[in-house]
């Protein structure tokens, strides 16, 4: 019998420790180029993401396929040419938020303004990367935003020079979560 | 043995814990479809696999000079004599493509369909090919110039192809396209009606913005006419090849051919010249592509 609760503690105990990742498989991603000539926009709804509230991880990844433009030509071209989707199908980011203040911190609802920093990898390129974002919890669930710039010259992404007026040097990248405790 | 109990039990969760968190989001296989396996709708005179997305209006001029044998110079390498097609066509949904057109050659009209059938797809979902079928029906406006009572049903001609592609890699696309073409009149009382065509197509991108293309439709069978000797005349194969720019918006076709016509009973079963005899053909195709009904992005409420 004691042993029976020992062993029902330590679970107790470590679950509730524990149970502290969030999943999402519907984080929406924009990014979006303006220059005088022309405005492109694409976004998607079916990027994923886990947040590890033990360790203060954060990673996220997306198909690139799944970005859905206004012109289909461009949205082709885009898989094709640029990115290379075929090749790099997926972008992928790994990260840690910056003093995390640990699981606890995050029992209660509330915003916190954190950063994270980590590694961007588009088109088989990795990139180092740091922004702000915002942590929100509700009701226990977590959700994310953040807004930052992505260069397609740092990621090696070549644009040919008939165009190269019409795509910006920094594209705004617009994330966007909401996630689901994750029981383990 | 309370001490093992908790000691496992720690320790399956410290090997939880340095679980990859990739690992958590790591996709199931998905179906992937091929994606772009030529640039544009048509090869060169045949029709590719493609068709433009749902909502996408095209507009498609080809362009066809005078024959490099036909006093080159003279007639200022041939610009002096063009023939033209101008087409429009609308997807009304992505998997089907409707369209009409008006070539000069035998002042032709046309109307077409294209339907996707099936698609190349790897993943889930495992297809080796794709299948599009495409068919014309082309109504010819010449004036009859032999004296006789004419149906207007005698201007009718069609075309129907089962076009069965795969896109092997990146840069190579090869495609087999069994048609089947009908008119409804012909020159002669021998001139066969119906004529079956197997085309062959195929690319290569040399760079992500550049390709070669080739294509050749063989007869099946025998087609010929009496000339006004009373020599009886074979229809020649039609062979193009090609290179294929694409500049944004729209793609540029450039290539050599050695048939004239531009509505698809014209050129798979109506070409005199050949290679051989210098009745060779420079010419075009611009297609420039219009969104008319924008999809719908996803936004993220």
């Amino acid at each position: 019998m004691k042993k029976y609760f020992t062993l029902l503690l330590v679970l107790g105990i470590s679950g509730s420790t524990f149970a502290q990742k969030q999943l999402t498989r519907e984080a929406f991603i924009r990014f979006y180029s303006e220059t005088p000539v022309e405005n492109i926009e694409a976004t998607t709804k079916e990027a994923s993401s886990v947040i590890d509230f033990e360790k203060g991880e954060f990673v996220c990844q997306v198909l690139m396929k799944s970005f859905l433009f206004e012109k289909a030509l461009m949205q082709e071209h885009f898989n094709e040419n640029y990115v290379e989707s075929e090749k790099y199908p997926k972008a992928v980011f790994k990260g840690a938020f910056q003093d995390w203040p640990g699981a606890k911190t995050f029992k209660a609802d509330g915003d916190h303004k954190l950063k994270v920093t980590g590694t961007m990898s588009i088109h088989g390129v990795e990139q180092p990367l740091e922004t702000d974002c915002v942590l929100t919890i509700k009701d226990g669930k977590a959700s994310l935003s953040a807004e930052f710039f992505v260069s397609p010259q740092d990621h090696k992404i070549e644009i040919p020079g008939a165009v190269v007026d019409k795509i910006a040097k920094e594209i705004l990248v617009t994330f966007k979560a909401a996630y689901q405790p994750l029981k383990s | 043995m309370k001490l093992f109990s908790i000691l496992f039990v720690l320790l399956s969760f410290s090997a939880l814990a340095q679980d990859d968190l990739l690992d958590l989001i790591e996709e199931e296989p998905q179906t992937e479809y091929a994606y772009a396996t030529f640039k544009g709708t048509r090869i060169i005179n045949l029709q590719s696999n493609e068709l433009p997305a749902e909502g996408v209006m095209q507009f498609m001029i080809m362009h066809r000079f005078g024959a490099l044998n036909d006093d080159f110079v003279y007639n200022f390498f041939g610009l002096e004599q063009a023939q033209t097609r101008f087409s429009f066509d609308y997807s009304i949904k992505d998997w089907i493509n409707i369209g009409v057109g008006r070539s000069s050659f035998s002042k032709t009209y046309d109307g077409f369909v294209k339907l996707r059938l099936w698609r190349q797809s790897k993943g889930a979902k495992n297809m080796p090919i794709g299948v599009v079928y495409y068919g014309t029906v082309n109504y010819n406006t010449l004036r009859w110039e032999d004296g006789l009572p004419h149906n207007s049903s005698d201007r009718m001609s069609y075309t129907s192809e089962l076009i069965l592609v795969r896109k092997f890699n990146k840069n190579l696309s090869l495609q087999i396209v069994p048609s089947f073409i009908h008119f409804n009149l012909v020159e002669d009382r021998e001139t066969p009606n119906d004529i079956f065509v197997l085309g062959f197509g195929g690319r290569y991108k040399v760079s992500n913005r550049v390709a070669i293309t080739a294509e050749y439709g063989l007869q099946l069978n025998d087609n010929f006419y009496y000339d006004a000797d009373g020599n009886k005349t074979n229809y020649n194969d039609a062979l193009s090849i090609g290179v294929d720019i694409e500049t944004g918006g729209h793609v540029f076709q450039l290539h050599a051919t050695n048939t004239r016509g531009l509505a698809d009973p014209q050129w798979m079963a109506r070409t005199p010249g050949g290679w051989g005899d210098g009745d060779i053909f420079l010419g075009f195709n611009i297609s420039r592509v219009f969104t008319l009904k924008k999809p719908k992005m996803p936004d993220a409420e």
